[in-house]
Order: structure tokens, then C-alpha cells, then sequence
């Protein structure tokens, strides 16, 4: 057997060990540790990179790495990276909690980059479960005990409703094809797609994804969790973990091969109910954070569209849209952690007067809320271009025009935070935000990232299609 | 890579110069207004003379897509960046130069967030021109949108009369136009089976169907004619004209609205004609509603940019007018009436900037007798209002002339009813004329300084420039003719 082939997954599985033990001894020392953490991260990235050209199946073919494996491999590690980044005063988490936050911050990664390694169900079931539960805690976590415990134990009640349904469905696929190895899944189903057991299996394996992702109707926890639990969390759920479930729901769909007629028709519904449904909820959110869950549910309704186009422009563009998601959401959360420097929750007022208290936060929030929009020429108009194009591709042309009248809804009310930014004046005077240097330089390197992969997005897009390629 | 360039690219250096514009002014620091005035007047300035160079460089006899700048970008999608001129957007490109200059001018006394407002002007101007030689569907899409964006925040921080609600209003219905155009676009290129957002290509005879052409154009055709001010999609337009500060209002009048006529040219019917001589009857309604609508509005008016915002429907209604008439003279009079409309609206916006400045209201009722205080400042004022009436001597007047003239061939009935409507719009003009510049005047402006050489730059290029093309139409006329020509004589009959 080939360990270097999962070298990533040993690494996090020793960096989380690492804070598993510091965890145990000493006392806590937020800067080491945070140092300690960030680094660890930073080598993890490396790690992943280094291993991205590599090939091989392990464990009895249950455990898969190719490069669609290995690309989102990176960009978890990448978003694990970033959000340590912004961890430099967890004033949201309690301070002898805060190795613990990064050990379960190390292990849920560590569970997503299995997950997109998976090809056997249960393989994929318990990794998306030891994903969730860390986030479970993570979650639990939040300073303010009540708000904090409250959006934990939603989370898991739904998160716990879903698995269920996840394990019958895994369950039902099992019983009608005898078969429980992905790959093995590839040559059958595509011939069982008229076969209602098995569409209604997959539609349930799914619904586990479903949730990761907030699609409707899983969507439930999305604005809870998002307000209860602390900021970096709540980033961390809104990148990484959408990053995830998107990689492996791309895998899943990939097996239908050109899919069922019963199987696009839920999953367009789904699409549009979810974008819509959070573009018009988020319209009347005044939190911040409650109003990027909704747009993340919106979020969940496009990238749908590229995955139910089901060919190789669909899964495309998703991947790319995933890779969108994870800066832009990132971009958000950066200026939110910034400019609630109490750790607090950010009410939309509160960013009154930020183009004076710190120009680069708030050009960092119009380019992001631009891109979430999905304005060209910002990345996350690239995503959105991608996958429109691939549903054109199959002729949904009403999903399409759904889908721009949507992105036209959601304008409005990122228009409304950009406007707080820029056009009203807080009540009382506030001092300008002391932002360190290295936290302007990473709002910089964001906006330059939204920007350039808006308008030379071509090799962005063309890792992406051979990424997808192993999927076919 | 496949890359092709005829010479040097004008054209990028165009959009280059906007850019590096854009780069200076961000890292000029916030208190030299003064430098960042001095860079953005030289950048629009060079912005200018390329236009001006490209317009008489333009090989006539030739005709064709000159200029042309071609280098793939996304070739999995078949998207190009791809730049070209002809005789359908050289007038528009000289346009924008001319407005994008004199706005700078025209904005050479303002005082609050200097830096952040000319940063998004050169953004906002760039998309402008990008859209006007991008002949990639793609790009068109993507300049459309970059000449949005900044709209929402030049109105919204630098405005005036409920800037926000006309801010927010303008930005969610050009976005709405957007909604149509991405799906129609997306739909042409995915059924043409090429691959390709290269706009030559697809404008093939044969690539689509009839109904394919039908069912794309109206989408296409409200998309960008919401962008046009296209009756009833208008009511964003006076608003946000109102709201916006003075040089926005000026391209926004000027040249956004252009943006919208020329995409349904360039875009709806260049690719679909067959679906434009079959909605061309519907055209010509709603853009002979458009003209007298406007006109009739604006009788009613008693701010002085609202009557002007009114006269750019009425006057865009002539332009639509002018598209649907599927004649020669038809497509040279719109296009000739987007140049000319664009200068004399942006003389409008720049003479009202003047005097709001100095008497900070734009209420015709408080004004009056502005003549004897201000006679220089009011002359301009005077000179746009004849153009808008179309009185011969000015571009104008060619440009209305011969869009009636088709129009009252191809369509009687809507044609006497434009006829009708200019004479409404002439009621409309002189009597704001009379109202605000003669008749007794108010004391509390008799102290008022008049208009200085300097300040007055902006106002004597655009009154010069009316004036030139008035005398000398054919000028602009040939160079329209040499795309016009060819494409209504390679029409599907």
C-alpha cells in the first residue's frame, strides 16, 4: 500500500492529534497556538498541492484519489487556511476552548478531504458524519452559551434527520443494485435510472449533501447556525464545508451518467425553490450573518444548476462555482470578523460609515457582494456565466431566466449592505478599525482574486475540466 | 493562442487608457484634488483624441470592421476578446470621448470624495467604451454590466433629488435589462451550434431560425430597450437623470442610453434580423408612444433636469423609431441621432450644472431672467434647447429629419404622430426657455458671476460640436452609410 497516496489526510490527522494532546497538557496560550495553528495550515496547503498530481485507489477500492479528488483537496485546504487566518482574536470562543477549536477545525477538515475521497457509502456516510459532529461542537462552542447551544443542538437535530434519511436511502440503493461501491455504481445505475427504488435511494443519499449545502427543503438550520454560532465558525461552515458537500454531490450525480428524467425534474425544483426562497428571505434580514445564510441557500439553488445540467459544462461550472463560493464567502466573512471586533454578531447599520473607518474593508465587501451578486467582471460571475451556459447547453432555458431574475432579486439587498458601507454615517462618531498590516494585504489579495478570476478565468477553467473529466 | 491585430490597437489603447487612468487616480492621495482633475482630464483627454483619430482614420471606401483586435480568451467557450470598428460604432466611440472630456470639465469644481467619484466615473466610462467595440457577445455582456455597477454609487453618494430611490430604481432595472439579454445571448450561442460569441460569426445568414431569431430579438430587444428608455420601460430615466451629479447625468443621457439602442442594433438586430422585421411594427409603436409621451410629460415639468429627462425619452423614441423603419435612411438618422442627442444632452446636463451650482435649485419657477445675469451660461442652455427642437443648422436636425422622412414612408400613421409630438416638444423646450432665461428675473441671483472661458470649456466644445455636424452632416452621414449600406442590402427578403 501506498501511504504517500494519502499523505494529506495523514497530515491533518496529525496536526489534529497535535492539538488533541496540547489540548491535554499546558496551559493555554491563544498567540502560540494561533501561530501554531497557522502554520500547521499553511504546510497543509503545501501538503495538499504536492499532492495533487497523484493517482490510486486504496482500502479495497473504497477510497479514491484522482485529481477531482485532489483539486478539492486543495481548495479545503486553502479554505481551512484562510479561516485560521482570520482567527487571530477569537473573542467569540471561550479562551480555554480555543485549542480545542482548532483541533476540531482540523478534524472536520481532515473528514471533508475523506469525503471527497470516497467511493464507497458508508465510507462517504461516516465521513460526512465525522465532519458534521465537529461542526456540531464547533458550533456549540459561541462565547454567549445560549445562542451558541441553541443553534447547535438545531444543527444537529436536522443535521441528525438528514443522516437518517441518508442511511435509507444508502440503504435502498444497497437493496436494489447489491452493490455499495460507487464505482461498482457507475456501470448499473445509469440502466436503473427508470427504476423508482433507486431514483428515490439516490434522492435520499443525496439529501445528505442536501444538507451540508442548505438546499431546500434541508435548509432550515442555514440562519440559525449562521447567527449562533461565532463568526470564524460560521465562515468556516459558509466556505469549507459548502466546498465539500458540493465535491461530493458532483460525484454522486456524475454516477446517474445522463441522468434520469425524474431525478432532473426534483433536483430543478429544488434548484429553483432554494434560490428563490433565499433571495426573498435575505431581502428583510438586518444580521449580517443571517443574511448571507439566506444567500448561501440562494447559492445552493445556482450550483444545483450546474450539477442537474449533468454534463461535463455543468460539473464544470459547479466546480468552478464552488471554487467562487470559497473566495467570495470568504471575502464576506473577513470583513465581518474585522469590523465585529467583539466577536459579536454584525447587524447591517453597524457598517455605517466603513468607506471612512477603513476604505480596504469595505472595497473588500463590494467586490464580494458584487461577486456573491454575481456582477461580471468579479469570479463569482464566472461561476454563475458557467453554469447557465451548461443549462442552456440541455435547453432549460426557463431555469435560466429564473435564475437571472433571481440574481436580479439578490442585487437589492447586496446593494442595501453596500450602501450602509458607503452612504450612511454611523449615529455616534467611531473610530477608524485598526486593522493590522497582514489583514489588509489578505482583503488585497481577496479583491484581486475576485477580480482577476473574473476576467482571465481561463486556467481557472481549465483545471476545472480536467478535474471533471475523471468523473465521466 | 490565436491572436490577430491589424496595426496598433487603437482600441485597447482606448480601454488602456481609461484603465491606467482608473490606477492613478487610486493612488494619487485624497486631499490633491487638484492633481487627480489634472490626471483624469489628460486620461479622458487622450481618450478623446484616439477616438477623434480613429473616426478620421477610418477607411471609408473600404468600410467594413477596421481596427479589428482579436485574441482568444475562453476558447473552451468560443469567447473572444475581440474589438473592432465600423461605421455603426465609430460615432458612438467619438461620443463617448467627447462626453467622457467635457464631464470631466464639467465636474472641474466639485469638492466631496473627488477621488472615489472620478475612480468609478473612468470605471464606469470604460465599461462604456468597451461595449461600444466589443463585437465578442460575452464581453458585451460583461462591459454592460461594468458600466452599471458604478451608476449605483455615483448616484447614490454624489446625487441630489432622492438619490437613493433613483439610485437603487436605475440600477435594478438596467439589471432586470441584464436578466433578458444573459439567456437570450446564452440561447443564440447554444443553438447556433458554432461554439462561438464571435458576433461575425453568428450574424451568418442560416445560422438560425425564423422562429429562433423571433423568440431571441424581443427578448434582446426589451433587455437592451430597457437600457434605451424604451416607453414603458422609461421610468428609471428621468429619475435617475435628476438624481445623478452633473457629469453622470451627462453620460448617462449621453451615452448610456446609447449603450441600449446601440445593443438592440448591434446585438438584436445584427443576429436576428428576420426576428426584427418581424417585430418591427411593434418597434415603431412603442417608439412612437415613447416620442409623445415624453413630450407630453415633459410639458408638465417644473425642474429643469426632469424636462430634460422627459426630452431624452422622447428624443430616444426617435431613435427606436429610426431602428425600425428597417430602411437606410432609417439606420443612419438613429445613429446619427445617437450622436447627436448624446452631445446635445450632455450640453443640457453641463449647462444645468452650471447654473444649479451657483443657485442651487433647478426649480424653473424660481429661476427666470437668467439671461441678464448670466447671458454666456444661458446662451448654451439656449443652444442645446434648439437642437432639441430641431432646428436646422444643428446635427440634430439631420438626424430627425431623416428618420421622420422613412418613418412617414414605411409607417404614415406613427410618423404624423412623431411629427406631432416634436411639435409638442418644441412647445415644451421654448417654454422652459422663456420661463427660466427671460421674463422677469429674481433678485436673489442678480449678483450671480457669468460663466468664465475656463468653466466654460466643456459647454463651447459641445455647442461647437452640434454646430460643426449641423453645417457638415455628411461628415458623420458617409461614415454611417458605409455600414448601413451593406447590412440592410444583405437583408433576407
Amino acid at each position: 500500500m501506498n501511504w504517500m497516496l494519502i499523505s494529506p489526510e495523514l497530515y491533518y490527522l496529525i496536526a489534529a492529534f497535535w492539538f488533541l494532546f496540547a489540548s491535554m497538557i499546558g496551559s493555554p496560550n491563544p498567540r502560540r497556538d494561533y501561530f501554531t495553528a497557522l502554520s500547521l495550515a499553511a504546510v497543509g496547503v503545501m501538503v495538499c498541492l504536492a499532492a495533487v498530481n497523484l493517482e490510486g485507489t486504496l482500502f479495497y477500492r473504497a477510497y479514491r484519489i484522482d485529481l477531482f479528488a485532489q483539486v478539492f483537496k486543495v481548495m479545503l485546504s486553502a479554505g481551512l487556511f484562510l479561516i485560521i487566518c482570520i482567527c487571530t482574536e477569537l473573542k467569540g470562543i471561550k479562551e480555554r476552548y480555543q485549542r480545542e477549536f482548532y483541533l476540531l477545525l482540523f478534524v472536520c477538515t481532515l473528514a471533508m478531504l475523506l469525503l471527497v475521497s470516497s467511493v464507497h457509502l458508508l465510507n462517504i456516510y461516516l465521513s460526512l458524519e465525522l465532519s458534521s459532529y465537529s461542526l456540531y461542537i464547533l458550533v456549540a462552542l459561541r462565547k454567549e452559551r445560549n445562542i451558541g447551544v441553541e443553534a447547535g443542538i438545531k444543527y444537529f437535530l436536522i443535521g441528525i434527520f438528514a443522516s437518517a434519511l441518508m442511511l435509507f436511502g444508502i440503504a435502498m440503493l444497497y437493496g436494489t443494485t447489491r452493490v455499495s461501491n460507487v464505482e461498482d455504481l457507475i456501470g448499473i445505475l445509469p440502466g436503473l435510472t427508470g427504476n423508482p427504488a433507486v431514483i428515490i435511494g439516490l434522492l435520499l443519499t443525496l439529501s445528505g449533501f442536501f444538507f451540508k449545502l442548505a438546499v431546500f427543503p434541508f435548509h432550515f438550520w442555514a440562519p440559525d447556525v449562521y447567527q449562533g454560532a461565532s463568526n470564524q465558525v460560521t465562515a468556516y461552515i459558509a466556505t469549507a464545508s459548502k466546498v465539500a458537500a458540493i465535491g461530493i454531490l458532483l460525484r454522486l450525480i456524475a454516477l446517474t451518467g445522463d441522468g434520469s428524467i425524474y431525478l432532473v425534474h426534483v433536483l430543478v425544483i429544488l434548484s429553483i425553490i432554494s434560490m428563490t426562497m433565499g433571495n426573498l428571505a435575505a431581502i428583510v434580514e438586518q444580521d449580517l450573518k443571517r443574511l448571507l445564510a439566506y444567500s448561501t441557500i440562494a447559492h445552493a439553488g445556482y450550483v444545483l444548476i450546474g450539477i442537474l445540467s449533468m454534463n461535463d459544462a455543468g460539473y464544470t461550472g459547479a466546480l468552478f462555482y464552488a471554487l467562487s463560493l470559497l473566495i467570495m464567502k470568504f471575502a464576506a466573512f473577513l470583513v465581518v470578523v474585522q469590523v465585529a471586533s467583539d466577536g459579536g454578531n454584525l447587524r447591517i447599520e453597524q457598517l455605517a460609515g466603513l468607506h471612512r473607518r477603513s476604505p480596504v474593508l469595505a472595497l473588500t465587501l463590494m467586490i464580494s457582494a458584487f461577486s456573491l451578486a454575481g456582477i461580471p467582471p468579479t469570479i463569482g460571475f464566472t461561476g454563475k456565466f458557467l453554469v447557465f451556459a451548461a443549462a442552456m447547453q440541455r435547453g432549460y432555458f426557463t431555469l435560466v431566466l429564473i435564475a437571472m431574475i433571481n440574481v436580479v432579486i439578490s442585487l437589492y439587498y447586496y446593494l442595501l449592505v453596500i450602501r450602509a458601507a458607503y452612504l450612511l454615517e454611523p449615529r455616534e462618531e467611531l473610530p477608524n478599525l485598526q486593522i493590522s498590516s497582514a489583514m489588509k494585504s489578505l482583503s488585497v489579495a481577496m479583491v484581486c482574486l475576485m477580480v482577476v478570476g473574473g476576467i482571465f478565468p481561463y486556467y481557472l477553467i481549465e483545471l476545472a475540466r480536467a478535474a471533471v473529466r475523471v468523473l465521466m | 493562442m490565436q491572436v490577430e491585430f491589424a496595426g496598433f490597437p487603437y482600441l485597447s489603447a482606448i480601454l488602456l487608457s481609461c484603465l491606467a487612468g482608473l490606477l492613478l487616480i487610486l493612488f494619487i492621495p485624497r486631499e490633491k484634488q487638484q492633481q487627480i482633475k489634472r490626471v483624469s482630464a489628460i486620461f479622458s483627454g487622450i481618450t478623446l483624441l484616439l477616438a477623434v483619430y480613429l473616426f478620421f482614420a477610418y477607411d471609408k471606401s473600404r468600410g467594413g470592421l477596421q481596427f479589428v483586435e482579436k485574441l482568444e480568451w475562453i476558447p473552451y467557450l468560443g469567447i473572444h476578446y475581440f474589438n473592432a470598428a465600423d461605421g455603426f460604432n465609430l460615432p458612438n466611440l467619438l461620443l463617448t470621448g467627447i462626453v467622457f472630456f467635457t464631464g470631466v470639465l464639467t465636474m472641474w469644481e466639485m469638492q466631496v470624495r473627488v477621488k472615489e467619484f472620478f475612480a468609478l466615473y473612468f470605471l464606469l466610462v470604460t465599461g462604456v467604451y468597451g461595449l461600444f467595440m466589443s463585437m465578442d457577445l460575452f464581453f458585451i455582456f460583461v462591459w454592460y454590466d461594468v458600466s452599471l455597477i458604478p451608476m449605483y454609487l455615483l448616484i447614490a453618494v454624489w446625487g441630489t433629488t432622492r438619490k437613493e430611490y433613483a439610485a437603487m430604481k436605475l440600477t435594478l432595472y438596467l439589471l432586470a435589462g441584464s436578466a433578458l439579454i444573459l439567456p437570450a445571448v446564452l440561447y443564440l450561442v447554444v443553438n447556433s451550434g458554432l461554439n462561438t460569441f464571435d458576433i461575425v460569426a453568428l450574424m451568418q445568414p442560416g445560422t438560425f431560425t425564423p422562429f429562433q431569431q423571433k423568440f431571441a430579438f424581443i427578448l434582446l430587444y426589451l433587455g437592451f430597450g430597457i437600457l434605451a428608455g424604451v416607453w414603458p420601460f422609461h421610468t428609471w430615466s428621468p429619475v435617475g437623470h435628476v438624481a445623478a451629479p452633473h457629469a453622470v447625468s451627462m453620460v448617462h443621457a449621453g451615452v448610456l442610453m446609447k449603450i441600449g439602442a446601440f445593443g438592440v442594433l448591434r446585438v438584436a438586430i445584427f443576429l436576428c434580423p428576420q426576428g426584427w422585421q418581424h417585430w418591427a411594427q411593434l418597434m415603431a409603436l412603442l417608439a412612437a408612444v415613447g416620442i409623445i409621451y415624453g413630450a407630453l410629460v415633459g410639458l408638465r415639468q417644473t425642474d429643469l433636469k426632469y424636462v430634460i429627462g422627459y426630452s431624452s425619452v422622447s428624443h430616444m423614441g426617435i431613435v427606436g423609431l429610426g431602428l425600425s423603419t428597417l430602411t437606410v435612411d432609417g439606420l443612419n438618422g438613429a445613429v446619427l441621432q445617437m450622436f447627436a442627442h448624446g452631445v446635445m444632452t450632455a450640453l443640457f446636463f453641463s449647462s444645468v450644472g452650471y447654473i444649479y451650482d451657483r443657485t442651487h435649485t433647478k426649480a424653473i419657477a424660481e429661476l427666470g431672467g437668467l439671461s441678464r445675469v448670466m447671458p454666456v451660461a444661458s446662451a448654451y442652455f439656449i443652444v442645446a434647447a434648439l437642437a432639441s427642437m430641431g432646428v436646422p443648422g444643428l446635427a440634430n436636425f439631420w438626424a430627425e429629419l431623416l428618420v421622420l422622412i422613412s418613418a412617414f414612408r414605411v409607417y404614415p400613421v406613427r410618423g404624423i404622430v412623431a411629427i406631432i409630438a416634436l411639435v409638442f416638444s418644441a412647445l415644451f423646450m421654448l417654454r422652459v426657455v422663456q420661463q427660466t432665461f427671460y421674463g422677469p428675473h429674481n433678485e436673489k441671483y442678480a449678483a450671480l458671476p457669468d460663466v468664465t472661458l475656463g468653466l466654460g470649456m466643456p459647454r463651447m466644445i459641445l455647442a461647437a460640436i452640434l454646430v460643426l455636424f449641423g453645417l457638415y452632416p455628411s461628415l458623420m452621414l458617409d461614415m454611417i452609410e458605409t455600414a448601413s449600406i451593406p447590412f440592410i442590402d444583405g437583408l433576407p427578403r
